[in-house]
């Protein structure tokens, strides 16, 4: 067996089959295939989280201006609370001399 | 034409609310001060309030019983470092806004405590308040309190404790 013969027939040069070139042109022309699935999982995983994320933030938001809120309604309400007291307790006490 | 019938009803129902807000901003006031409170709420916000009070702590559920019918929540406080450091005119000011609708049902005038006035608005029958000021001043220390809305008045004075209120409230001057 010779080796160096075998390669040679084996690496000699073919014509391709008839319409070969025709074939490859026309798949060039062709509409390209839709995207392919797996990146249509990423993107609907991007717009899942952030549209989570988005409403988990606004969440956020209106939890702290409901605190800020529910804190300055218990602080007006001690003041004033606070000032009726203080002239109740003047109105006793001149009323117990 | 039904716009400005609709336009002129709105005001007209609004007015009542109008009649109970007073003007508690005088300018010069906050920069003079050492500590300012200032609180205004109203609205939404009221409401937004009203569900973050606990209703399991009873401070804060009769603090809830009160703003749930309350219209606006307005309140000024300021402490100067010095005597004399407001003008005592801005209480006769804010007597003046007044109307007649306003009843005057407490006045304590002392010369060692602070000064207190409280004007209820009971309109209608006489008997629901319907909006309450407070005016409290000493020679450091001027409070004005304006309730916008039928107020219990038995409530917020029964109302105890310091319903853990946060320093960080209160804006102090340095």
């Amino acid at each position: 067996m010779d080796i160096e013969s075998d390669l040679k027939r084996a690496l000699r040069r073919e014509r391709p089959p008839a319409g070969f070139a025709d074939r490859v042109l026309a798949r060039l022309d062709e509409p390209r295939s839709a995207p392919r699935p797996r990146w249509r999982a990423v993107a609907a995983g991007i717009l899942l989280t952030a549209v989570v994320g988005g409403w988990a933030a606004r969440q956020e938001i209106h939890r702290r201006e409901g605190e800020k809120a529910r804190e300055e309604v218990l602080l007006a309400l001690h003041i004033a609370g606070a000032k009726m007291r203080a002239a109740q307790e003047h109105v006793r006490e001149i009323g117990s001399h | 034409m039904r716009k400005l019938i609709l336009a002129l009803a709105t005001l007209v129902l609004a007015a009542p609310v109008w009649a109970q807000r007073i003007n508690l901003d005088f300018p010069g006031l906050e920069e003079k001060a050492r500590e300012t409170v200032d609180v205004t709420i109203d609205g939404d916000l009221l409401k937004i309030a009203a569900k973050f009070l606990d209703g399991r702590n009873p401070d804060e559920s009769a603090a809830r019983d009160i703003v749930s019918k309350l219209e606006g929540i307005y309140v000024r406080s300021y402490t100067f470092s010095k005597e004399g450091e407001y003008d005592r005119s801005i209480v006769t000011r804010v007597r003046e806004q007044l109307g007649p609708n306003w009843k005057k049902i407490v006045r304590v005038t002392s010369r060692t405590r602070e000064n207190v006035e409280i004007y209820v608005d009971a309109r209608g029958d006489g008997k629901t308040v319907r909006g309450l000021v407070i005016i409290a001043s000493e020679p450091r220390e001027l409070t004005l309190v304006n309730l916008v809305g039928p107020v219990d008045i038995d409530k917020l004075a029964s109302l105890e404790g310091q319903f853990g209120i946060p320093r960080m409230s209160v804006k102090e001057r340095q």
